[in-house]
């Protein structure tokens, strides 16, 4: 000790020597801390390449001549824009708005055409053979039969998009049109629409028009998306960070933005291939995060998956719907509803047995923007398996995957055990072979699949399907979104997306158990070391 | 050489021969800790990461660990350099030599109180099995674990451009070097109690200084070269033609030489008058032949024409055991007229003798040499007594000067005067002092002897 001088120099060398040691300490923690700060208040710093439009609309329609008439019905109203939008409604007429259906090449390599208009689901099942009531939801006049004609332009329904006054809306069994005299379904009274007062304030889509058709898909509100609902009418910031009344105060065409009526985005359920979709990097540009841990997760996971850690927020979203039960009535023979807590319809004798669920966590799947659909007439090869009625493509070893959140609906419908394919079948109608009416299947099956041109053989049975729908909407904020740990532990969220690693979730169990042995092989070896070496030692002093 | 070893002995049966010596250099030590703490903080969030445990938190754990190990990368990177930089990478040279010893005393040896078959000296730290060990650890689970957690922390998608095993591997092989580095922190943990001391190895890593084992030859070297650079003794070496390799700047200070290439590759003769060249011809030659010389007495002829008295040593260079030249130093000794005509009175032992007092003058320590001088035989009744124990007591006023002087910054060099030894008999000697510093403060006064034995007659 002489060489390192007094103690007080010692002391003073030692203190040196941390503070040295330390600096690097302090490094790391500042950079690290500024990392984690800057993350966390990325609102204040974050970068969007985004101009809302607020300025009010250039033109006055109040002021036109043309809109001053008195319009007797909806028809008027379109020649009346097309008048002077002359040739606006060739660009709505190519739009999958109005024809439900558009080329697309299936991965077997045929073209065919896929939409609304022919696919099936397992909600409502088919638009064919139900066509007056789905077509409640058409940008058209009076598409009830199957020859509509696509061609006729006064049968484009302008308002439904541009109306402004809420004043507008279509009727729930009308083929599109909206009612023409005061009625009333269910629980709430329709009356005829004051075409003028509309027409005269006609503008740019708000979030009620798209909100109307969209947000009750699927027959009610949430039913089918799970994180498009009514809800999204007046968000707060915990509901939908974009459309947040307070905050941002986004509407719908701000991100599905729209040239020439062709509005971006679509939906996996009604169509297949890669294109014109939105994403998040339209307006989230460059190093969204500031860690770029985080940042090179942006290759195979979506923005979605963590920021959209639940969805159905508000109103409960449909998660089964097991048309096998249906037919039951009560004991005085009458068609009967059950409901749960929330008032959410549980049975309905012409319906079956649903299931509802709020503040869902989503399942996660690989997807690269293609898919696959159940085509009416499509044959099932495995009646054993459950049906997929659209398969979303994607895998680990496709670097164009990512993974996606999902909202997996699950049903039981109605199929062909001898042809072993999906049936159309008749639900809505006024006649008795509509199920709605009648409660036979096997007519209803008849009527359906005639319709659809496809071969019945008579048999009809339940089988399993699963329905795929990707999450977008109703982004939680950021402190909500997932954290690191809810997929990297061995609960992970993405338990069921095998045959990669992900640290945290997979360890080698031949390599833990090795590792382990090796340490604690060391720590015992060297405890018995150093106890020989106590009793020897005592032994040599003795 | 042969009675230091002698007195060698004799001390080494009572205590090992060691010295304090500063074995690890600062950034040495800066490395090893920071290297430790990093490697720990590395294994902790690493595991955490590896869902063994949660203590950060999943992002804070990468987060970290990911800086750390960039912090790491950069150190690996300082410590190659310098390493390569000061050669100090030949410490961690494998070397089979002894490594079975060693193990069998790991194995056997320790338990029944044998002695360590290897010793740790300033110029080889490590045992062999040391060696071994660190080597591996720097050639393999360092560069295995850099290499596969930068790939893990960039190759995480098959697009990357860095692509040639699969992520899960890279992931394991990682977790595999990450059990050997906990393994070997473990054993390396434990290891350092089967040292001499583990607490002064600890004391060791952290301030620098530890007793280490001496050799004479080592202390000889090491204490002459302190000697050299204080500008106490010239140093001088010839090749196998007696022409000047190198000297330093006290020689060219005492010859009166101001350009060092006015010496270099002239024959040796140049530094003496006529008359005495062929004396030195002669004694380079037996030189050569393996002879050494401790203390001859010598006029030189300086560069300004004017002369002036030493005492010189000279003796072979090696190399693979191989005379290739001569080397030794010389010790100004113009103001001692006397000696003059001791000429025939070589130095009997030209091992300077050291010692170092505190600040209160106490004897601090003392080497074999300065023992022997003083025909002590136990370093123990010599450290903790006063200098005054070692001078007549008519001396003591000069002795307190010198003391003084030194402790007030300044350096005194062949001061002639005389020690009592412990047997109560005296002797001449040429003394050097100079102050010993540490943080700028001056904490004790260090020096050599050079025993002139003629002049004990003359007392």
């Amino acid at each position: 000790m002489k060489e390192d001088g007094s103690t007080g120099c010692k002391i003073r060398k030692f203190v040196m020597f941390a503070i040295l040691i330390s600096l690097p300490w302090y490094l790391i923690y500042v950079i690290g801390y500024s990392i984690e700060e800057s993350d966390h208040a990325i609102n204040d710093t974050i970068k969007v390449r985004f101009n809302q439009d607020k300025k009010p609309s250039i033109v006055d329609h109040s002021k036109f001549e043309i809109l001053k008439q008195e319009f007797t019905n909806p028809m008027e109203v379109t020649e009346a824009c097309v008048s002077c939008h002359n040739k606006r409604h060739t660009e709505v007429m190519q739009t999958s708005h109005w024809n439900w259906s558009r080329d697309l090449v299936r991965p077997n390599g045929d073209t065919v055409k896929i939409g609304k208009e022919n696919v099936i689901n397992n909600f409502c099942i088919t638009t064919q053979s139900n066509r007056w009531k789905c077509t409640s939801c058409h940008v058209g006049y009076g598409w009830s039969e199957m020859e509509f004609d696509f061609k006729d332009y006064k049968k484009v329904d302008c308002l439904v998009c541009h109306d402004t006054t809420g004043a507008y809306e279509k009727e729930p069994f009308g083929s599109g049109f909206p009612i023409k005299e005061k009625k009333a379904f269910t629980n709430k009274t329709y009356f005829p629409p004051n075409y003028s007062y509309i027409a005269k304030n006609v503008g740019k889509s708000k979030v009620e028009n798209c909100g109307k058709c969209h947000f009750y898909g699927g027959g009610g509100d949430n039913v089918k998306h799970g994180d498009l609902s009514s809800d999204l009418y007046h968000p707060d910031k915990e509901m939908d960070v974009h459309m947040d009344e307070t905050g941002t105060n986004m509407s719908c065409v701000d991100c599905h933005q729209t040239e020439r009526h062709n509005i971006t985005g679509k939906l996996y359920s009604v169509s297949n291939d890669d294109g014109n979709r939105v994403t998040c990097e339209k307006c989230h540009t460059g190093k969204v995060h500031k860690n770029n841990t985080l940042n090179r997760h942006i290759n195979r996971i979506a923005c979605q998956t963590c920021h959209i850690p639940t969805y159905a927020k508000g109103k409960a979203t449909k998660m089964i719907w097991d048309w096998s039960t249906a037919g039951k009535l009560d004991s005085e023979g009458k068609k009967y509803k059950e409901y749960d807590s929330l008032h959410n319809v549980t049975y309905k004798s012409d319906k079956g047995t649903y299931v509802w669920e709020t503040n869902v966590e989503p399942e996660y799947v690989w997807f690269n923007g293609t898919a696959d659909q159940y085509i009416p007439g499509d044959v099932i090869e495995d009646t054993t398996q459950v049906v997929q009625i659209n398969t979303l493509f994607g895998s680990h070893n496709d670097k164009n995957s990512k993974i996606i959140p999902v909202k997996v609906h699950r049903g039981k419908q109605i199929f062909d055990p001898v042809n072993k394919t999906l049936i159309v079948p008749h639900i809505y109608g006024h006649d008795s072979t509509a199920y709605h009416h009648g409660l036979n299947w096997n007519l209803s099956a008849k009527v359906g699949m005639k319709e659809a041109g496809l071969p019945y053989s008579g048999k009809y049975s339940f089988i399993s399907t699963e329905m795929y729908w990707p999450l977008n909407h109703m982004v939680s904020p950021v402190e909500q979104s997932l954290k690191c740990i809810d997929c990297h532990s061995k609960n992970s969220k993405l338990k069921n997306l095998k045959g990669f690693y992900i640290p945290g979730r997979d360890n080698n169990n031949f390599l833990d158990i090795l590792g382990i042995f090796m340490i604690m092989g060391t720590f015992i070896g060297v405890m018995i070391h150093a106890v020989i070496r106590f009793f020897k030692a005592k032994h040599i002093i003795n | 050489m042969q009675e230091f070893k002698t007195i060698g002995k004799v001390i080494r049966a009572e205590k090992e021969l060691t010295k304090r010596a500063y074995i690890y250099k600062a950034f040495e030590r800066f490395w090893h800790w920071s290297q430790a703490l990093l490697i720990m903080f590395l294994v902790i969030t690493g595991f955490e990461i590896h869902s063994s445990y949660q203590l950060l938190g999943y992002e804070r754990a990468i987060l970290y660990h990911d800086i750390a190990a960039w912090s790491l990368l950069i150190l690996i990177i300082f410590a190659i350099f310098w390493h390569f930089a000061t050669g100090a990478w030949k410490q961690y040279i494998p070397t089979m030599k002894l490594v079975k010893e060693q193990a069998n005393y790991y194995i056997f040896g320790i338990f029944k109180g044998a002695p360590h078959p290897t010793k740790k000296t300033s110029y080889n730290k490590f045992n062999p099995l040391q060696r071994l060990t660190y080597f591996g650890f720097k050639v393999f689970i360092i560069p295995v674990q850099v290499i596969s957690g930068f790939l893990y922390m960039y190759y995480m998608y098959p697009e990357n451009p860095i692509h040639f095993i699969g992520f899960d591997i890279t992931a394991l092989i990682h977790t595999f070097g990450a059990f050997m580095l906990l393994a070997f922190l473990i054993a390396h943990l434990y290891l350092l109690t089967t040292g001499e001391s583990p607490k002064a190895s600890f004391a060791a890593m952290l301030f620098g200084w530890e007793e280490v084992s001496v050799t004479p030859d080592e202390e000889h070297r090491d204490h002459m070269q302190i000697a050299v650079d204080n500008s106490i003794a010239g140093y001088y070496r010839l090749d196998e033609n007696g022409l000047f390799l190198d000297v330093n700047d006290a020689w060219m200070k005492l010859y009166k030489c101001t350009d060092k290439n006015n010496v270099l590759n002239m024959k040796c003769t140049i530094a003496r008058k006529d008359k005495d060249k062929d004396e030195l011809l002669k004694t380079v030659e037996k030189v050569l032949k393996g002879e050494s010389f401790r203390g001859i007495y010598s006029e030189r002829k300086c560069f300004d024409g004017t002369t002036g008295n030493h005492i010189l040593s000279m003796n072979p260079t090696y190399e693979n055991d191989k005379i290739t030249g001569v080397e030794g130093f010389i010790i100004d000794i113009t103001d001692i007229h006397r000696v003059e005509e001791q000429m025939f009175h070589s130095v009997r032992n030209s091992e300077a003798g050291y010692y170092r007092l505190n600040t209160k003058g106490y004897y601090e320590e003392v080497n074999a040499a300065w023992l022997k001088m003083y025909k002590c035989v136990d370093k123990e009744n010599v450290i903790g007594k006063h200098y005054s124990l070692s001078r007549q007591e008519k001396d003591l006023k000069e002795a307190d000067e010198i003391f003084k002087t030194v402790l007030s910054g300044k350096t005194i060099s062949s001061k002639i005067v005389t020690r009592r030894c412990k047997d109560g008999t005296t002797a001449k000697q040429v003394l050097s002092a100079n102050p010993v510093y540490d943080c700028d403060n001056i904490i004790g006064v260090e020096g050599f002897i050079i025993d002139l034995p003629g002049l004990e007659v003359e007392e």
